[in-house]
């Protein structure tokens, strides 16, 4: 595999992590997960991952966060050149209508998890998300179809393989 | 001279008396008769030689007015008399009445004819004149005196409905509290239960994995998860660095986190077991330990929440009773850990005596001045929170570091709707500060509010220590 597709995880409290991270056990082989505390460590590590040649896939963030909050978060990587290609989820229980208003508008927000969160539900949310930004970033679908949704991503090889016949 | 209406009379009656063709004109009413009606057009003026009777006018909303009462000297339709025009008021005769009738178109002859009658005539009739506007100035001034009396009226009435509004705000306010008090302990009840199993059941879990555990190195792990405790994520990235260098056959990333969160007696416990146990199930162990301090972590904060909760709605609170007031601030505090979790919250809650109180209310002061901080450290800050005490009162002094009171609203916080939030915001009846101003007042306490010569504000309560 030549870049790595990472899973961010932004959230505070430090046992909500833990939680959220566990969850996302099943797919680490394939995306390596990642945490921040607050944004502003989020930004860093995403820069770090963006400098060493791989690619956010996916980014999982509370709202209510010390300093910035997660829309506000989202918002601003809008304008990052790469990074606004992720696809980005709002998990959170405390996002009002105004913020998730926002979140969706200006942010491109592409789902939001209510806490508490199934686990289930938050595991398809992320497969969902993952084979939508591996569909849309034109990336070669093998190496994910074990962990991705495998017909969504078969279909695309077969099409592309048409194609470039 | 003008006003000795009666030597003129007398000089009238002597010429009536002299007078056969005079006497003929003199007419007699009763008690209760009408001389004239309003809107009568008068043929005859009236010189009342005797008895009483007064002018009143009907108004058009039916009422009636007496204005001017009518002695022996006095003219009879003296308005309508000379201008012509109906007359507007009806004479009423209060006492058997002696009249002179003078006929309009006679009038000129009479006098013509008695010119010793010409000169007093018009002397009376101009006596009865400044009668008439002395009158009319006495009416002008009472009733400059009634307006104003009637102005001061409105003033008050608008005060008084101010107050009514005011005292309205404040029911409705304290009825809103008082619901929310409900709402509050029931609903800390009701989540005290679960809470409750919660511990419980994370309690027994923990006794009946220990039990499982049945080797002593697996038994190590779980005692290590159970006390390991979160680490922050940029620790857990540098560890996980060392981890990877440390233990290069573990390849899985999830894995390595979780090595990253071990402390040093469990990652030897994985390096000399490794090839005993499958470093998996070893990890497991861990993770189970971890798991399950994590549910008692959280649910000991879910319990004490509801504690804080319950005794901060405290349901008896119109009960005073001797307190602790500082019981009442950490309450309040922990109430409000959503709005203060970013910032950076100092307790120097020194002893200080109970006192007698109601720990309802006070809390609804402590929570008015640190929401009105809250609001003032959008971006973040310290507050401070001291209590202390003398001989004769308990002191609470709430600082911050935020921009502070403006000066030109400092006098006026205290004053029931002085609001600089939005109508509607959060809290928003603008009674916090009246509110807190009054429970404290009810205590014989004071409440003070000030900035600080740096930065930020300072509030300082005062409440007198008694005895219930």
């Amino acid at each position: 595999m030549d870049k790595q597709i990472y899973i961010i995880v932004v959230e505070d409290e430090l046992e909500v992590m833990d939680a959220l991270v566990g969850d996302l056990e099943f797919i680490e082989s394939v995306f390596p997960v990642e945490t921040a505390n607050n944004t502003e460590e989020a930004k860093e590590i995403m820069q770090q991952i963006e400098e060493a040649g791989n690619q956010v896939g996916l980014i999982l963030c509370d709202h209510v966060l010390p300093g910035k909050n997660g829309v506000d978060l989202l918002i601003e990587l809008q304008s990052h050149p790469t990074i606004k290609m992720s696809k980005k989820v709002l998990v959170t229980g405390q996002a009002g209508l105004e913020d998730t208003v926002q979140a969706i508008n200006k942010a491109g927000l592409d789902y939001y998890v209510a806490k508490p969160w199934q686990k289930e539900e938050l595991q398809q949310v992320v497969v969902n998300q993952l084979t939508d930004f591996i569909i849309q970033q034109k990336l070669n679908p093998l190496p994910y179809m074990t962990v991705l949704d495998a017909t969504r991503l078969a279909e695309v090889l077969r099409n592309n393989t048409l194609t470039d016949n | 001279m003008l006003n000795d209406r009666k030597v003129i009379l007398r000089f009238i009656q002597r010429a009536i008396r002299e007078s056969k063709e005079l006497q003929e004109h003199v007419v007699s009413f009763k008690k209760g008769d009408i001389i004239f009606n309003q809107g009568e057009s008068l043929h005859y003026l009236y010189l009342l030689l005797k008895g009483k009777a007064k002018l009143n006018h009907t108004r058009t909303d039916g009422s009636s007015l007496d204005l001017l009462k009518l002695v022996p000297g006095h003219f009879v339709g003296l308005l309508s008399f000379t201008t012509g025009n109906p007359s507007l008021t009806s004479c009423i005769v209060q006492a058997d009445v002696q009249a002179l009738r003078i006929e309009q178109n006679e009038f000129e002859q009479y006098v013509n004819d008695n010119p010793r009658l010409r000169h007093p005539l018009q002397q009376l009739m101009m006596s009865n004149m400044a009668d008439r506007f002395l009158k009319n100035l006495e009416l002008e001034s009472e009733m400059s005196a009634l307006n104003k009396k009637l102005e001061k009226e409105r003033e008050d009435l608008k005060e008084a409905y101010e107050q009514l509004e005011e005292s309205y705000q404040k029911i409705v306010h304290q009825e809103k509290m008082a619901t929310l008090g409900e709402l509050v302990a029931g609903f800390a009840h009701e989540v005290n239960n679960p809470a409750a199993a919660l511990i419980r059941s994370a309690e027994a879990l923990k006794e009946n994995f220990k039990d499982l555990s049945i080797s002593e190195p697996l038994a190590v792990m779980f005692k290590n998860g159970l006390e390991a405790g979160p680490i922050s994520s940029s620790e857990v990235r540098t560890r996980m660095l060392e981890v990877q260098k440390r233990f290069p056959y573990v390849e899985d990333r999830a894995a390595t986190r979780k090595l990253a969160q071990m402390p040093e007696e469990a990652l030897a416990v994985v390096d000399s077991n490794r090839k005993k146990i499958p470093v998996t199930q070893l990890l497991q162990q861990f993770e189970a330990g971890k798991l399950i301090h994590n549910i008692q972590l959280a649910s000991a904060r879910i319990a004490n929440l509801v504690k804080s909760l319950k005794s901060y709605s405290r349901q008896d609170n119109n009960q005073a009773d001797m307190i602790d007031v500082r019981t009442g601030i950490k309450d309040t505090v922990l109430v409000l850990t959503n709005r203060l979790k970013f910032l950076d919250v100092n307790l120097e809650l020194n002893e200080v005596p109970e006192t007698c109180a109601r720990m309802g209310e006070l809390n609804q002061v402590w929570t008015n001045i640190l929401v009105n901080a809250c609001d003032a450290l959008p971006d973040g800050g310290k507050i401070t929170i001291k209590t202390w005490n003398n001989k004769k009162s308990i002191f609470v002094k709430i600082s911050d570091n935020g921009p502070g009171i403006p000066v030109d609203i400092l006098d006026r916080i205290f004053e029931p709707n002085y609001t600089t939030k939005n109508q509607g915001a959060k809290f928003g009846l603008g009674l916090g500060l009246a509110i807190s101003n009054q429970v404290i007042g009810k205590l014989g306490g004071t409440i003070e509010a000030k900035n600080n010569e740096v930065k930020g504000a300072t509030f300082i309560i005062s409440i007198p220590i008694t005895k219930c």
